[in-house]
């Protein structure tokens, strides 16, 4: 493996996850959460030499949403730029990029996505190959029904290793300050909700919620200066299916076995089992057994021993669009950096992170991040 | 969007219909209740001093908060302007009409608004306007609570005073 | 860069107000193929895909690289989709050059496109907010104030705009690609209708469809390649607020230190001696005297005479935009690479009819937002 820059994230801020926030708007959300994001690294705005937004014009339901972002960003003077419309867990990939093409050492990330002024459900259809797939009408939830029923189909497991799985992350969740579902669930309890599009229950189904995310990242030689215990990553590589429900294999990730394996390759881990943490992307517990097949690890909610799994409780208790991705890596980081309060892995020195976009798992990023230097 | 080809099996026709309540934010919601009262509030920075209208949370250029509200005068210049000759679909309004960039006195930053009730051709850069409300009881507490700009037949600003904060 | 990136391969539509016989999905295909052609490779080449384009609701496909990743070969690869306003295309071709630069992957193919016809470009652009200033006049009424302010700044004379108009189409007569290719006179320019005074109809862009993919590769790959590379030398985007007060909306500071950057990092000290030929933003005909001004091809206020002159014309001191540019094929998300990947042509040798002679250097430039984002990447025939 070709040596690297050493990057690592040195900070993050968050607002509060919830269902609306009707007090603000969403560059407002986001004005405080850059604040303390910079100010929880120790830098000035003229500290921080790039800036990229991750965003979405039809969640936000404006062209051009992520222009309003910048009057709070710090874009003055003028300052480089860049937005992806995705999750910013991959504006924060396209920073890592750039720190390895030296063309910058320290830069801020930004999430935002007000879902609560529109129809996450009807929005997310949009994603959707206009002919045949949108036009009947499929939502998120659909394309995920049948996919949890290829997977159920294929591997036999039944409604209660959804609801443990569900009910796990929900245990979890509880614990988690900056979720927005905090309430714990028994599997019985799970299993008692109605079908929301069956084989998946309301109680398995993440609640979508909206949010602000600033995440700071910094090379080596300024990430030491700026944080005590910067998460450095390690590897990282992202990989995209076909969207055509029927063109691909639903009950598996292929795409998240390829980006794992090239991940792990890069960052010198033998697999997910031997990182202290993991922290999934996936917003049902039937993408999270998926997941955990594609990333080797065990398929039931019981299994003893091994990485600690969402200790956030997974983006299964809260999914703000355009944020749940880069919330996966400030996981991370805050489990490695001792900053994830009561629900710290003692002594984590390796997590890997997951996040996914579009229907059925269609995309997914993977990191490894580590307490050490990967490369000297 | 142009007419679709003529054979019926080339097209499908969608009509994206999406639903959105956009929230002004309590901010400027203070902002949109002080229209209907016919009061325009601007924010004023809490480091340089400058004033935002609408009201902003934070200054662009400075970054700091703008927490103090400033009630703002219903007067100013056109710094620039353009004349439409074109149909806005959603819009019925008799064209050519003006829209301008509307200096208010007091603000630091313009408002985008309509001049009226007065020949295209008498808008100039520097035109000192003012505000046509819609009267009491009309006022919604939007946007339009502000009809337009109308000439008010003082002098013009000297050129130098808005040639660069357009 | 920190490490040499050339685009050896360009591949574009042909571009026209509606592409009937093809859906996105084919059109994106099309440029595709056409890029991979050009630099002799298949998909199997590729490490990675870079996509850019405007506004989701152009064509009311959220997110579009994800329905699109067959068309786009792009299965198992990695990714990413970059939207920056109407600055995009070019944004989007410098960073598939930071993929390269970054010595992750070795090809990159990168596309931007547009397909206006298939949804109502002037509600997409403009929508209506009730608590912030309404844009009453689509993106001419927008930009049209600024044109005049331009104007009584720098004394131009009227005629200026028609004359950017009349020549930009000259040019696009010779560009078998381009949307609009009928020869127009200034007089036609100056007698057609007057949209958003100061902007009349024939000095503004269409609506168009097309699509543009290049192929980008780090500098082992681009010499074992079939074709004369074209070497980024320099590229960077800028950005600012729209509420910036006394923000200079005539000529942009983002824009002024964008070009300063590239100008550094390429090692040019006079643009207007050291660069052959230019591929600039301009959607309406002002915007070219504007921008030489803000790229620093001419003083303060001086951009007009440039035009006046006639120093932009083909054959003379500095081309400017031998493709008939942005005012004779918009598909907006796209317009910005065309800039990019024209200049790339030029600097191979390649650009045909448009050929600009003895081409060393060569800019391509886009812009966009209320002219908040500013991108420019410099290309050379030698590295």
């Amino acid at each position: 493996m070709t040596k690297l820059r050493n990057v690592a994230v040195v900070g993050f801020a968050q607002a509060p996850i919830v269902a609306a926030d009707e007090h603000h708007t969403g560059p407002e959300m986001l004005y405080p959460v850059v604040q303390a994001a910079l100010e929880s690294a120790g830098l000035e705005r003229s500290d921080v030499d790039y800036q990229c937004a991750g965003s979405s014009d039809y969640v936000d339901g404006r062209a051009f949403s992520f222009s309003q972002v910048l009057e709070v960003m710090g874009a003055w003077p003028p300052v480089q730029d860049s937005h992806v419309e995705m999750d910013a867990i991959w504006a924060a990939h396209l920073v890592w990029v750039k720190m390895q093409a030296g063309e910058t050492e320290v830069a801020i990330v930004c999430g935002f996505g007000k879902t609560s002024e529109g129809s996450p459900a009807h929005v997310l259809n949009l994603q959707l190959e206009p002919f045949y797939a949108a036009a009947i009408g499929l939502d998120a939830a659909s394309t995920a029904a049948l996919q949890a029923s290829a997977y159920m189909a294929r591997s036999g497991a039944d409604d209660r290793a959804l609801a443990e799985i569900a009910s796990k992350n929900r245990a979890a969740g509880a614990k988690n300050p900056d979720g927005q579902l905090r309430e714990a669930a028994t599997p019985e309890q799970l299993m008692a909700t109605p079908w929301a599009v069956k084989p998946l229950r309301e109680g398995y189904l993440a609640p979508i919620g909206e949010t602000a995310t600033c995440m700071v990242l910094a090379v080596e030689g300024r990430a030491e200066k700026i944080c005590d215990r910067p998460a450095w990553i390690q590897g990282v590589d992202h990989r995209i299916e076909l969207q055509a429900l029927g063109a691909r294999d639903l009950a598996r990730s292929e795409s998240t076995t390829l980006a794992a394996r090239n991940a792990f390759e890069m960052a010198g881990l033998a697999s997910a089992s031997a990182a202290d943490v993991v922290e999934l992307g996936s917003t049902n517990p039937a993408e999270e057994l998926i997941l955990r097949e594609a990333l080797g690890l065990p398929a039931s909610a019981r299994a003893q021993g091994g990485p600690a799994i969402n200790p956030s409780g997974s983006a299964q208790c809260a999914n703000p669009l355009m944020n749940t991705g880069l919330l996966r890596l400030a996981e991370g980081f805050r489990q490695l950096s001792g900053r994830a309060g009561e629900r710290g892995v003692p002594g984590a020195k390796r997590a890997v992170v997951h996040a996914s976009a579009g229907h059925g798992l269609q995309q997914n990023i993977v990191w490894v991040l580590g307490t050490e230097r990967r490369w000297s | 969007m142009s007419e679709p080809p003529k054979e019926r099996v080339k097209y499908i026709d969608t009509n994206l219909n999406l639903p959105y309540h956009y929230y002004a934010g309590d901010y400027k919601a203070l902002y949109l209740r002080a229209l209907r009262d016919k009061k325009i509030l601007g924010s004023r920075c809490s480091k340089t001093g400058k004033v935002f209208v609408p009201p902003v949370i934070a200054s662009p250029e400075s970054l700091a908060p703008c927490d103090e509200l400033v009630e703002l005068p219903h007067r100013g210049i056109v710094t620039t302007f353009c004349v439409v000759n074109v149909p806005v679909i959603g819009r019925e309004i008799e064209i050519p009409y003006v829209v301008a960039s509307v200096a208010l006195d007091g603000a630091d930053v313009s408002l985008y608004s309509l001049i009226q009730e007065c020949a295209a051709a008498d808008v100039r850069m520097g035109t000192r306007v003012e505000a046509v409300w819609k009267p009491d009881g009309e006022r919604q507490g939007d946007h339009t609570d502000i009809r337009y700009f109308r000439p008010t037949g003082e002098p013009d600003a000297p050129f130098e005073s808005f040639i660069h904060r357009l | 860069m920190k490490r040499p990136v050339a685009v050896v391969g360009v591949g574009q539509t042909h571009h026209t107000s509606k592409r009937v016989d093809v859906n996105v999905a084919e059109m994106v295909r099309e440029a595709v193929d056409r890029a991979l052609l050009d630099a002799g490779l298949e998909h199997d080449d590729i490490d990675a895909i870079v996509l850019g384009k405007a506004p989701d609701p152009l064509e009311g496909i959220m997110q579009p690289e994800q329905y699109l990743a067959g068309a786009l070969g792009a299965h198992l690869k990695p990714i990413i989709r970059v939207h920056t306003a109407g600055s995009v295309g070019c944004t989007t071709a410098l960073t598939a050059a930071t993929h390269v630069a970054s010595g992750l992957y070795g090809r990159i193919l990168t596309i931007a496109f547009e397909k206006q016809s298939e949804g109502n470009a002037m509600w997409a652009l403009s929508p209506n907010y009730a608590f912030t200033q309404p844009m009453v006049a689509g993106a001419g009424g927008f930009f049209a104030p600024y044109c005049r302010a331009y104007i009584a700044r720098s004394g131009a004379p009227g005629h200026i705009g028609a004359v950017v108009a009349a020549n930009a189409r000259e040019n696009a007569g010779r560009n078998e690609y381009a949307h609009l290719r009928d020869p127009m006179t200034v007089e036609e320019a100056l007698n057609s209708m007057m949209l958003w005074e100061p902007i009349r109809f024939l000095e503004t862009c269409p609506s168009s469809d097309g699509a543009i993919a290049l192929v980008m590769a780090n500098e082992d790959n681009a010499r074992r390649g079939p074709r004369k590379p074209a070497w980024l030398k320099a590229g960077a985007t800028f950005t600012e607020p729209m509420y910036v007060p006394g923000r200079d909306q005539v000529s942009p500071l983002a824009g002024r230190t964008c070009a300063k950057w590239v100008y550094d990092k390429a090692g040019i000290r006079d643009p207007w001696n050291e660069i052959q030929v230019a591929e600039i933003y301009v959607p309406f005909s002002w915007y070219e005297p504007m921008w030489l001004e803000n790229l620093g091809f001419a003083p303060l206020n001086e951009g007009w005479k440039v035009v006046d002159r006639g120093d932009q014309k083909m054959g003379r001191h500095l081309p400017i935009n031998p493709s008939g540019g942005v005012l004779n094929t918009n598909p907006i998300g796209a317009s910005g690479m065309l800039r990019f990947g024209e200049a790339a042509l030029q600097v191979m040798g390649r650009a045909g009819e448009h050929q600009v002679g003895g081409v060393k250097t060569a800019l391509g430039h886009a812009y966009g937002g209320g002219a908040q984002y500013f991108s420019i990447g410099i290309l050379a025939a030698e590295l």
